[in-house]
Order: structure tokens, then sequence, then C-alpha cells
């Protein structure tokens, strides 16, 4: 909110004099932040107001006119490039300019002095509100009327109210009585208290506004709402002229972010932004049976408000409206109907108090946010609607004259009664943890304008209807925290036993499990990226291919590619790619460890949230100077990866089952094992994985695909752009704790290796052979690793390939003898050609290699 | 000279003879293994010099034996040595000539790509590990929450205006049901903590949080990391100090801070927190837009109303809370000025920070 210091000046007694700045970071440590401070007419001086006498066109440029100004004592020639200079009339009725002489400054810095335009001279120039630095406007000089009172040859700062400074605060919610000026100007008495700052009381008797006019009946109220609307207080105001408000006036709108419109609606304004309370002046004989009637509206009623929207109104909006029909939503807007106009001569004046919901309800789902539903909804003081009321009607009948007509009609059925709260001093302390005097603490509460009185040790507080914020002993402790100096609060740490141990909930293992998969990927040479969660349905599509996981959609999104919940990283991550790849990056490897959202079943209150690791990666491997053909990444880099990943989540990596019942009674949460993508998957319609270079990471317990990883689909590094073939994965973080392996000491016995090469038909998998020989149950067996995996046509079979597998054999108490080792050896290879003569017709020809 | 003795005589000659083409041809290998074949030609199972001894043994009368066998081992011996310094000397020559190797120690090495930790990763575990030391545990919840959680129990009841300084998604939910929100503030995960246990509580709670904003200093997600400390006897003071002991752990030591009164529904009284700007030491800058303060963080001590509904007698505990976001606390320690740098995935800025 814009606040003016002139005015709050004018609201306050301030005997020593205090600066701006001052008030300003007092106000800023105490509870009201003070966004900025915006000088108005800074160095603004020598400028006068001076009367147009004559104007003719300049002899040399069609857009320059030579004004013939009067300063009370001479006239002089000045050479104006504005437009809009005004035709002069008779003396001292004549449009009045703002003529900066030679000598005077403007806010901008200019000093002025005689400059010759297109060879005619000119003494100084006629000023825009831009140049006075009133506003940014610059479409023409400033006219001042001679209604606006200020005289010719008079300093045009001083008259009009300038310089002055803007302070732009931010008020907090609960802070609606700081939405005015005296609310403000009511913060800094209490503020600035010890320096004998105080608010003026200033009192209005009506009868000054009668103007011994006849009175005739007030104006005609009924409200049938009294829940929507507690209180109605309305003035009845004849005769006036509407008009443009004096200079003074307008420019303090201005200045406030207020647009100047006639008299009649700126005195509203002006006492909104003097009060924090909305007014509202309708045209009384627009008015159908000159009556106001405070309904609920029905359903489906139309009204036409001032911005010229038509609204249709639900029976849960509160109404203002006439013998007939609507004319203003409540608290939000007037309508068109019963507007003031240039030929109004009779208003009512309408002061109310409304219900903050009702009106919160109906300006959010009208999307109308108004300096009235603002306030309203907030909350204003039903108990200052007269004081609010006659304010403004002064002001009215000053601006547009007119007097009052009738006594006020106000409707109050039941008198909103002030809060009594009752504060025990020594809580201030327990909850501050500093000491602060009964005295003080009453004193700061009466510097607020609350009546405390001391009740033993206690101390009864009586808190006006201006603050609603103040409804429990809590509030009234900060409101003296906040008035007695939060400064003054020591430094302390906790005196506390450490909290009691809580056991680890399945959502922080998670969350453990997540930093270690950070943790892993980054050690994998992967670096972290972090994307938003909101994300495109087509993004979506294309990670989920033909499983069809409806996203969770937002119902009020940004934009359409933020308007669903990712359910998967991968897409995401895959545009990174593209991204990358375009700003001149090569060898790409990045990864995400974050949230997933998936529909959960109707029983849940929550959709499920997984934690995925995802990655991507392109370009080559670590290489020296250049990359070369055996440096760019394949398959089995990633494969690689995902391994260690696994491994490092604590889950165990075993060899594909040649018998999945055999395997279900292991019941082991964590075994997974990898297998190829089924054959149904490998039709993908979105093309994301390349059907042959693509595996699944499944739980050997359930069943369940934990994780997919291998190589982009070519389509989908066609349409990304990539210049190479690129990998990625995408696992879910396990929410079992890391369970650490025994220790199991190192052997001082040698190992001794023999290795095995057979041809065997090309779609029999490696990790098939691996599992027969770890199964073969030969206890002198510890190791099985592939070394060669080789199909060069013509020396291998058609159709076969050639392992080469290297066995590990050592016991535990003895070095090996060659022949013991020879029959363990025969005994694995006995195993697996029988187990696989037995579940395969394979056919196998081992050979043996030393 | 007998017989015999010209038998020995004829012998050792021969041995002479095959020892002398033995280190002709060593000399002539010039690496180990060729060395291994002379050797074996010479000295092996099958070797000259060994086939000559057996045949000669063979030949030879009882009592020659001994002298014959005597000549053998002889030559035998002497291939041994002569294969050793030839060995040694074929070592040596290797290793002089590694020596004279000189390598361009300018040219780049061979990279090793290092991975690492997103900025923001790096700054939230450094946090958890501040908030550690004073006793705080990490807590969690779902970020797609219930208006209860999120709203309510926070003291934000529908149709109250302070709902309008979080600009919400709402999530489409059924009619009848608690309607669904992305979180907006990761408050609630401390009434998920309140409504689980019973003082004292201690807990940060970390995460990714979403509002309706997006512009260079706002972003529709961002993370927030939060306090909480619950038991009989807390005060503001003890607020204050947790927050100095946090401000000079993670801005540097020496900064001061100070608190402004705020308002936030779900704390009474409710400061902005403010640290002296460490960039200008308070004589005024950009970054502290010349007051020589940054605003960092909102705190204030638990409001009753919350307490109430996760059923905490507000008589008995006291409590404060305090929060902060995690991308406000990097880019002011970094200097980056653009939020959306963090949620780019550009390689050029992630790879920055090791």
């Amino acid at each position: 909110m814009k606040v003016s210091w002139n005015w709050l000046c004018e609201l306050l007694d301030i005997p020593g004099g205090i600066s701006p700045q001052a008030v300003a970071d007092r106000l800023s440590v105490s509870g009201v932040a003070v966004d900025a401070i915006h000088p108005i007419g800074k160095n603004l001086s020598g400028a006068i107001v001076a009367e147009v006498r004559g104007k003719r066109p300049h002899p040399k440029a069609d857009k320059l006119t030579l004004v013939d100004v009067f300063d009370g004592k001479e006239v002089t020639q000045v050479v104006c490039g504005a437009p809009n200079v005004p035709n002069p009339g008779e003396p001292g009725q004549s449009p009045r300019v703002v003529w900066a002489r030679p000598g005077a400054t403007l806010p901008s810095g200019m000093t002025l002095s005689v400059r010759e335009v297109r060879g005619i001279p000119s003494p100084g120039m006629l000023c825009a509100e831009d140049e006075l630095g009133l506003s940014e406007d610059h479409g023409g000089i400033l006219i001042l009327q001679p209604s606006d009172g200020i005289p010719i040859g008079a300093d045009f700062a001083q008259a009009a109210g300038i310089p002055d400074w803007v302070f732009e605060l931010d008020i907090t919610p609960n802070r609606p009585d700081l939405l005015g000026h005296i609310g403000v100007a009511r913060e800094i008495a209490a503020l600035f208290r010890q320096e004998g700052v105080r608010l003026k009381q200033r009192s209005i008797d009506l009868d000054d506004l009668r103007g011994n006019q006849p009175q005739s009946e007030s104006a005609h109220v009924v409200v049938e709402d009294p829940e929507g609307c507690p209180r109605y207080f309305a003035h009845r105001i004849s005769g006036v002229h509407v008009g443009p408000s004096p200079l003074f006036y307008r420019l303090r709108l201005q200045r406030l972010g207020v647009r100047a419109l006639s008299n009649v609606v700126d005195a509203t304004n002006l006492a909104l932004l003097q009060f924090g309370h909305p007014l509202h002046a309708f045209d009384l004989g627009k008015l159908a049976g000159q009556k106001i009637v405070v309904r609920r509206a029905q359903s489906g009623e139309k009204l036409k408000t001032l911005d010229g929207q038509e609204r249709e109104l639900l029976a849960s909006d509160l109404l203002i409206a006439d013998a007939e029909q609507g004319v203003a939503v409540a608290g939000v807007m007037g309508g068109q109907t019963s507007e003031v106009s240039a030929t109004t001569t009779e208003v009512l004046l309408e002061c109310a108090y409304f219900s903050p919901a009702s009106i919160r309800r109906t300006a959010r789902r009208l999307k109308l946010h108004t300096e009235a539903s603002h306030r309203f909804e907030r909350g204003t003081d039903p108990n200052a609607l007269a004081e609010v009321a006659d304010a403004c009607a002064e002001l009215i009948i000053k601006l547009s004259g007119g007097h009052l007509a009738a006594p006020p009609t106000d409707v109050y059925r039941h008198q909103i009664p002030t809060q009594q709260l009752t504060l025990r001093p020594e809580r201030t302390a327990a909850i501050l943890g500093l000491s602060i005097p009964v005295a003080t603490q009453k004193e700061c509460l009466e510097a607020l304008g609350l009546s405390v009185t001391l009740d033993g040790t206690r101390l009864q507080v009586e808190v006006p209807t201006r603050r609603p914020d103040l409804t429990r002993e809590i509030d009234l402790i900060e409101e003296v925290a906040r008035i007695h100096g939060i400064h003054h609060i020591p430094t302390t740490l906790p005196k506390l036993a450490m909290a009691a141990p809580t056991t680890q909930s399945s959502g922080m293992i998670r969350y453990r499990n997540a930093d270690r998969a950070r943790t892993l990927c980054a050690s994998l040479g992967l670096s972290e990226v972090l994307l938003f969660s909101m994300t495109s349905p087509e993004r979506v599509r294309l990670g989920e291919g033909s499983q069809a996981t409806q996203p969770l959609r937002i119902d009020n999104p940004l934009r359409e590619e933020l308007s669903v919940l990712r359910t998967k990283l991968l897409p995401g991550l895959v545009d990174l790619l593209r991204q990358n790849l375009a700003h001149g990056q090569t060898d790409i490897r990045l990864f995400e460890v974050g949230e997933v959202f998936l529909p959960s079943s109707q029983s849940e209150q929550l959709p499920t949230e997984k934690v995925h690791v995802a990655g991507v990666l392109c370009g080559h491997r670590d290489f020296f100077l250049k990359p070369s053909v055996s440096d760019v990444l394949d398959f089995y880099d990633v494969k690689g990866l995902v391994d260690q990943l696994v491994i490092g989540l604590g889950l165990q990596l075993t060899w594909q089952p040649l018998d999945k019942v055999e395997v279900r009674t292991e019941a082991n949460p964590r075994a997974v094992f990898i297998r190829s993508i089924p054959e149904g998957a490998k039709s993908d319609e979105n093309k994301f994985w390349h059907p042959g270079a693509t595996a699944e990471l499944v739980s050997v317990e359930s069943g369940e695909v934990l994780g997919v990883f291998g190589e982009l689909h070519p389509d989908l590094r066609q349409s990304l752009d990539l210049p190479s073939a690129a990998f990625a994965f995408e696992l879910e973080v396990p929410g079992l704790p890391i369970e650490k392996q025994p220790y199991v000491a190192p052997s001082r016995f040698p190992a001794t290796s023999r290795d095995l090469s057979f041809f065997v038909d090309r779609d029999v998998e490696a990790s098939r052979l691996l599992s027969t020989m770890e199964k073969s149950s030969e206890p002198l067996l510890r190791g099985v690793a592939l070394l060669e995996d080789y199909r060069q046509p013509g020396h291998v079979p058609a159709g076969q390939k050639a392992l080469l597998f290297s066995l590990t054999y050592r016991a535990d108490d003895r070095t090996l003898t060659d022949e013991e080792v020879q029959k363990a050896h025969q005994k694995v290879i006995e195993h697996l050609r029988l187990e696989l003569q037995r579940h395969e017709t394979h056919k196998i020809a081992i050979s043996l290699r030393q | 000279m007998n017989q015999s003795d010209s038998r020995a005589g004829e012998l050792a000659r021969l041995f002479d003879e095959s020892l002398s083409r033995y280190q002709a041809e060593l000399a002539e290998a010039k690496d180990e293994p060729a060395l291994r074949v002379v050797h074996a030609r010479y000295a092996g199972k099958e070797g000259e010099i060994r086939k000559r001894l057996a045949d000669a043994l063979k030949a030879a009368p009882g009592p020659d034996k001994r002298a014959v066998g005597q000549a053998g081992n002889t030559a035998l011996q002497k291939t041994e040595e002569l294969f050793a310094s030839r060995l040694a000397e074929l070592h040596a020559q290797k290793r002089d000539a590694d020596l004279k190797r000189r390598l361009d120690v300018t040219v780049p090495g061979r990279p090793h790509k290092l991975g690492g930790l997103h900025l923001l990763t790096q700054v939230r575990l450094e946090l958890e590990g501040i908030f550690a030391e004073l006793g705080f545990q990490v807590a969690t919840g779902p970020q797609v929450e219930t208006d209860f959680h999120n709203f309510e129990a926070l003291a934000m009841p529908k149709d109250h205006p302070a709902r309008d300084m979080q600009d919400t998604f709402y999530l489409r939910s059924e009619p009848g049901r608690d309607p669904l929100v992305l979180r907006t503030h990761t408050s609630p995960v401390q009434i998920r903590t309140m409504l689980a246990q019973k003082p004292p509580v201690r807990i940060i709670s970390p995460g990714k949080v979403y509002r309706k904003d997006d512009d260079p200093t706002h972003s529709p997600m961002f993370q927030q990391i939060e306090g909480l400390c619950v038991d009989e006897g807390i005060t503001m003071a003890d607020l204050k100090g947790t927050l100095l002991y946090f401000v000079q752990r993670f801005f540097g030591p020496g900064i001061g801070l100070r608190l402004r009164p705020s308002f936030f529904p779900f704390t009474e009284p409710s400061a902005e927190v403010d640290i002296e700007c460490f960039f200008c030491k308070r004589s005024g800058c950009r970054t502290c837009k010349g007051s020589g303060y940054i605003e960092i963080l909102g705190c204030g001590m638990i409001d009753p109303e919350v307490f109430r509904h996760v059923g905490y007698d507000s008589e008995k505990y006291s409590g404060f809370a305090f929060g902060t976001g995690l991308e406000r606390m990097t880019m002011l320690r970094y200097g980056i000025s653009d939020l959306r740098l963090f949620f780019a995935g550009d390689a050029r800025f992630t790879e920055q920070f090791r």
C-alpha cells in the first residue's frame, strides 16, 4: 500500500520533527515492512503558477506554440511544444499553467535558463507532470483551473502540496487496520510515543454539514441478510455539483496510485485511503424506489459492474439492490446503472460492514480483486462506520457543494462488541525468553490504543474492533514484543533433552537411499540435475509407452507444459540431452534422483510417491586427446553402471534363474535379476527404447519390474537430433534399509583358475550359463567370470557363439592340489552339460583350456 | 696317462666346445625368451650338454663315472652362470634404454570425467549437517498434500486471506474428499511429525515445494528447509540463538542477525530474519539494496492454534519454527542471480560445482 508522508503529517502531532527515513526504519523493524520510499517533486523549486493570457503558433515550427503567461506582475512570452496549450479566457478566469522560470530547478536536476527555440528566445518552459516529478505522464502540460484555488504567481511546489514522500508498505494480511493512513499514523504514534508523537483528535459537527437546509427523510435501507451485512450506514447528500476535484486532491490520489475521476468519487477514494474503509456513492436518483436492499443474489442474477463486465451471480453472493435490481456486488464493485455521473445531484453514501468470508468467496469466484474487496475480506472496523461516513460526507460537501439532506441511516441490529482479553505478564517472558516489567507491557499495549487495567497480577485488555487480529493472549504478547522492540530478545540455545530417537520411517529410509543413489551416480561420473515435478502430458506419454499410466493433473496449471505430475524421470532428462548438445556440449552424462507421482487406489488419501534414479549418457568414455571408434559408449557401459548402482543400493544382483519355482522360494526382497525386455514391450509404440539393446531389472520375489536401461530407440534419437547412440536408465530407489554385508576375512590360501570355452547357440543367454555353473553345488568353486563372447563368422559355427569363462577355485583351509582343482572343474562342467541338456535342446560342445 | 684320463680329456674338450657355442648364441639372443630357448637347447632336459653327459655316463665304466659326472656338472653350472650374467646384461640394457625415455609431460592427461552432486544437493547436505550439530533430525513427507495438512492445521482455514500469501496448485480431487494440493511449504511435515510423536521434537524438513509463480526470482518449484523445535520452556530467545548458530556456521563467523516482526498464520509472534550483509559489511551494496541487511528467512513461535490441531497442550509446551529457501541460501552464498539456472539442467552450470 502507498502512503503519503504529507498526509501522515496532517494526522499526527510531531513536536520535534522526525524524518521520513527514520519513520520508515522504525516501521520496518516493528512489523510494517517498507518496501521503498519515493521522493516526490524532489529538487523542484522556482516553478510558479501563471495564467495563460494569449497564444499563437510559432512562425517557424508547426508543433510549437508561443504562449503569453502572466505571473501576477507582467506578461512574458514562452515557447511551448505541448499539444494542449489552453485558450486564454478572461483575466483571472483563464486556465493556469506551471511555468519553470530561468533559475528554476526540476526534479531531474535540470536548471532552466533563457534558450532560443527555432529563433525565438524562451525564458524557461511550461511543465508537464513528468517534468514536475508528479507522474510519468508527458502527454501535455499540466493545466490548472481557477477553481483549483492556487493563486497566480504562487510557488507551485508549496501550493500543490509538493514535495512529498510516498512509502510503499507491505501490509501483512492480519493487519487490515494498516490499510489506511490513519492506521499507519496510529502505529507511528505508538512507535514514537517517547518522542511525543500523538494522533490528532478531530471531530465533525454534522450540523455544519446540514448547511441550514431543510431535512428530508433518511435514506431507506433494508438489510435482508444481517449475517452477510451486520451493519449498513448511509448518508443522504443533496445538491452536489459533480466535476473535477481540485488539483491538490487530484495529485494526492494520483500519487497514491488512484485515478482521479470526479469530486464525489474522489472523496470516497480519499476516505478509503484515510480510514482503510471502503465507501460507495450511489446516484440516489437512479435507485429505483430510492431504496437500498442488501440481500443474497438470485442464482443467475446479472449485474453490469463499473468495469463494464456483465457478472453472473450465485445465491451465495451478497448483493446491494434497489427496489428492482442489483446495483452493486457488495463490498467488491459498484454497478453501472447507479453510477455517479455529471448529472448527479443527490447521493446515497454507503459505508457498510460486510462479513469478510462472504466478500472473499465472491471476489475470488469473480476474479475481481478490488481495493474494496481487499479490505473487506481482511476485516474492517464495524464500529467506525459513522466516523468514516461523516468524514467522507464532509469531504464530498467540501469538494462538490451540497449538504446532508437527512439524518444518517444506521442498520445495526447486533452490536459487535470489543474483545476482552487477559494477559499474564509472566507468559510474555515464557514465550519471548525476555522479562519485561508489567508496567512496560501495559504501556506498550496502551500505546496502540488498547485500554488496559491491572487486575491483580494480570492485565485486562479491551481490544477495539479495528484490530480483528488480536483475539488471544498470544496476540497481545506479540504486540508487546513489537512495540517494546524485538531486538531486546536475548540469544540462547534451547535447553532440551535430545529429541527422542524416532524409528526410521520408510520415508526416511527412502530419503537416505536417495542420497546414497546421488553419491553413487556422482562417483560413477554422472552430474546431477534437478527438474520440475510438473511436466507435459506428451512427455508422460513418451515415457509410459504402451503402459498407459494416467498422470495426476493440476487443476490450475501455469501452462500446459507444466500441467501434470511426472510418472518417470527419463522424458525430462532425455530432453536435456538435446538442450545440452545444442549448447555445444559433447560427452554428456547426467542423472536425477527425484519423486514421481502415480495415482493410488481409492482407499488411499494421497497419491503414490516413489523416488526414482535415472540417467542419460551419450558420446564417449573418457578418452585421450581425441576419441577413437573404440571410445564410443555402448550398451555395456550403461549396464556396468546399473550393476554398480544396484549393488550400491543394497540390492543383490543374481543371475536370471532357470527355474522360476525354485527361485520364488528364496523370498529375498533384495534379490533382483536382469533380463531383456519382453517381446510385447519391444513394439513400444513411442519408440523410446531400442528393442534389441534394452534390459529390465526385475525383483526375484515379486516379479515386479524395478527399472529399465539400455539404448534409446533410433527414432527417438533422431527426433532429439542426437549425433550418436544414447543410453539411459531409470530405476526405483528401494525403500529397504541398505544392509551391510558381514565381513569375510580374505583367505590366506591362493586361488586357482581354470578356463572353460565352448560353442553354444547364440540365443542361450550368458546369465543362464553363469547361473547354472554357480548352482553346481561344487564347494570349491568361488567365482565364474565371462571373459570372451566371440561371434566372428568363419571362426564360429553358424548360429553359435564361442564363450570363454574363467572359473576360480579355492579352499579356505589349504592350498589346492592340481588334482583337486581338476576334479572340481570336471564336476562343474558335467553339471553344466547335464542341466543344459535337461532344460534345453541346445547342443553344446565343451572344450577345455588351461 | 691312462685310457680313462684321455676319455675324460676328450669329454672336457667337447663340453668346452659346447659352452663356447652356447656363449656365442647367448650373445646373439636379444631378449629373455630367446635366451631361454638357447639355454634349453644346451642345458635343458633334452639339451646338448645334458644329453652328452648322459651318454658319457652310460658309456663310462664304473670307476670313471664320478669324474665324468663332475665334468658334466661343471659345464652345466657354467651354463647357468653364463645365462644369469647375459640375462642381467639384457635387463640392464633394457633399463638403461627405458631411462632414456622422455615424455612431453605438458600434454594434457587422459581425463577422468568427474560426476557431481547438484549445488542445491550439496548445500542441503551441508545444512542438514549444521542442524544435526544442534540435534535436529531430518523429517520428510509427501509433496502432494491434503488441504488439511498444508493449510487448515497451520491456521489457514478456507476463505482466509493468508492463503493469498501462497499461490497454490490444486490437484483434481473428488467431491467430498479433502482437496489435494502440491504443498506450498514443508510445514505439513511439521504437522505430520507432531501428530505422530510427543515433545520433545527437534526436526528439520527439507524438500520440494510448489507455488504458482514463474519469473526470474520465483520458480513454480523450489526447495525449502524448515525447522521445528518443541518442548517445555522453549522461548523466542532460543529461536534467535539457534538461528544465529546456523547463520554463523553457514555464512561465516561474526555475521549478526536481526529479527523484524512479521506475520505468518502458523506462528505468533512471527518475524522475518535479516543477516548483516556479508558482501559490503553493512556499508550498503546492490545485494542488500543499500540497507546493510539481507532477508534470509521467516520464523516465529508456534501458534497455539497449530498445537490445538496436533493435540499438544500450549500451556505446557512452546516451540519455534523457521523456514527458508534452499535456492535463496545458495544464490546468496555463491552470487548466483538467476534462479532458473538451478532447474535448467545445463551441464555447463552443473559441472562448475564439484
